[in-house]
């Protein structure tokens, strides 16, 4: 029975060291923040499990020195189950959430900006700029600031249920994977990607509805699309690396 | 040679079976031959194929989020409570506390404060209370306020509602009134014997380590906790995964579904209560009154917590200690969020 505890607690802090430490798997599961938090409680449950080998190790040798037994409490049933995440982590880590998650969550309330919130745009073009500063500039910019203007953006594909097009879509976390939410832009023009890959788009804004309300399509047509690596943290809504 | 050697297996092989069959080979040894040989790895294409469909990955992905998330505060609530039974005497709880239990209990919601940490650090912690004498019904009221109302969730809560402060008083208060509430509940209706008699804590004895009675409660209360949280991870992972959110928003225009719905919304996805604010804020189709019924309800009864409990205190009392929770919490906050919202 001691040699499961000690089995449980060492693969435990094992897979926890191994997503935090030595990978950047953790960014799948929680935010950047978490990584401290998450190498200390692998180091805690590492040495919980080698204290335990040390303090049965003692306990052996008195034995054998004094000739009596000692209490050994059990392991609780239920804690077997800690082999399920141990293993995971270490052996076979699930990957980030993706298309099937963002086609199926309501889309993140994009934050309300102040009337005269919108700074001007810079004249760079195309101009970089993320789904969530685009999707703002679209349905609440009066000025129109984005009309006509060439912008890049990056994220991964989720295919569009029914109709044209496909969406470029980012998942954002508040806390931890559980509560992922989505942010889409609908691309046109171009034949979608794999689902799930990582693409940079270049295009202009997809005319629908009146633009700088809420009744204009995020939507964009696009002129070019290519493929880009996976960023690390793939759950934050940023620019499009320069190329 | 050769011949007179196969009979003789023959014989010895046909000589048990026709006198004792009971011992010989199943009738169908062959079908389980066959069986044997190609089941496993069928079951094991099977799962191996299954493991990588979109859908069981994004449940695996949750359910690993939901421990992984977890694991640093039920830590912290393990080794505090380990630290409460070896190193803190019984008699300072005593003094701290008021003597009669119905004052005890609001003073014990109040002390919630000063848990830094989510839900699952108060269980252990308010069963290694129990253990050393304090009154069950402060213990639970502490157990409730202690992840809505520490410095961490509602500055969490401040942020995610920008300008509206209320939003964050009436956090504070629908969960204190709650907390009271059940702890009152408790002493009027509570029964001992719905608790698992918990041996284990006997706090510290004397002649023994007390650095080696730390670890020792500091281990087996994270292998039994940690073992129900990937409980209530996978629950919550099934729900998080099998019910769209589209789904939720249809029922965001009646006022009263939309408070029971964000109650059962908050029970079955278990989001961690530093994070549910985030959550509450962005369900913008619902009125305010139900947001904050999220953010009440979450903290003190969601499907991880309930398996925490379970475990810890038994089955009996999780049962009936949860779902009178939610309804109190229901309770609370459409009365304080009818007031101040």
């Amino acid at each position: 029975m001691r040699f499961v505890r000690v089995g449980l607690l060492v693969l435990s802090g094992l897979g926890l060291l191994r997503v935090s430490l030595f990978t950047d798997a953790y960014l799948r599961y929680v935010k950047e923040g978490m990584r401290p938090l998450l190498i200390a409680s692998g180091v805690l449950v590492l040495a919980l499990g080698v204290a335990e080998v040390v303090s049965w190790r003692r306990e052996h040798a008195e034995e054998h020195a004094e000739g009596h037994g000692h209490d050994h409490s059990g392991v609780p049933r239920v804690a077997w189950l800690l082999l399920l995440p141990a293993l995971s982590l270490l052996f076979y880590a699930p990957p980030a959430l993706g298309s099937y998650t963002a086609s199926r969550g309501a889309p993140k309330a994009v934050a309300v900006v102040e009337e005269d919130g919108f700074e001007p745009l810079p004249a760079t073009s195309p101009l970089p700029i993320t789904l969530t500063d685009f999707t703002q500039r679209v349905q609440q910019d009066t000025g129109r600031a984005i009309e006509g203007r060439t912008v890049r953006m990056t994220g991964f594909v989720t295919p569009v249920g029914e109709g044209d097009g496909w969406y470029l879509t980012r998942l954002m976390l508040s806390c931890c994977a559980a509560d992922a939410q989505s942010v889409k832009v609908r691309v046109y023009g171009v034949a979608a990607p794999p689902a799930d890959s990582w693409v940079t788009v270049t295009g202009v804004w997809h005319e629908g509805g009146t633009l700088g309300t809420s009744s204009a399509a995020v939507a964009l047509d696009a002129r070019g699309v290519e493929r880009v690596e996976r960023p690390v943290n793939g759950y934050t809504d940023a620019l499009p690396l320069p190329s | 040679m050769r011949a007179i050697e196969d009979t003789g297996i023959r014989e010895r092989e046909a000589d048990p079976a026709d006198e004792e069959p009971a011992r010989g080979l199943p009738r169908y040894w062959l079908w389980l031959l066959v069986g044997a040989a190609v089941l496993p790895g069928t079951v094991l294409v099977l799962v191996g194929r299954a493991l990588d469909e979109p859908a069981v990955q994004a449940w695996r992905t949750v359910c690993l989020a939901v421990v992984v998330q977890a694991m640093p505060f039920l830590l912290l609530g393990t080794a505090l409570s380990g630290a409460i039974n070896a190193f803190v005497p019984a008699h300072v709880f005593n003094r701290l506390l008021p003597k009669r239990p119905a004052l005890a209990v609001p003073v014990a919601g109040a002390a919630g404060v000063v848990l830094p940490g989510c839900e699952c650090a108060s269980v252990p912690v308010a069963n290694s209370l129990i253990g050393r004498g304090v009154t069950p019904a402060a213990a639970f009221a502490f157990l409730l306020s202690a992840p809505a109302v520490n410095p961490i969730v509602l500055t969490a809560t401040a942020i995610a509602f920008p300008g509206s402060p209320e939003m964050v008083l009436a956090r504070l208060l629908a969960s204190l009134v709650t907390a009271a509430v059940m702890g009152w509940l408790w002493l009027w209706l509570g029964r001992a014997e719905w608790l698992k008699p918990a041996v284990r804590h006997a706090g510290h004895r004397p002649g023994h380590s007390r650095w080696t009675e730390f670890r020792q409660g500091f281990q087996h209360d994270f292998l039994h906790a940690g073992g129900f949280l990937v409980v209530g991870a996978m629950a919550a992972a099934t729900f998080n995964v099998a019910v769209p959110r589209s789904v939720v928003d249809a029922f965001a225009d009646s006022p009263w579904l939309s408070v029971l719905l964000l109650a059962v919304l908050a029970i079955v996805l278990a989001v961690c209560s530093e994070a549910d604010a985030f959550v509450a804020a962005s369900l913008s189709g619902f009125s305010p009154v139900a947001r904050l019924t999220f953010m009440v309800v979450g903290p003190m009864v969601d499907l991880k917590l309930f398996a925490l409990q379970a475990g810890t205190f038994g089955r009996a009392f999780a049962v009936r200690f949860s779902t009178a929770t939610a309804v109190v919490a229901v309770v609370c906050s459409v009365l304080v969020g009818g007031v101040l919202l």
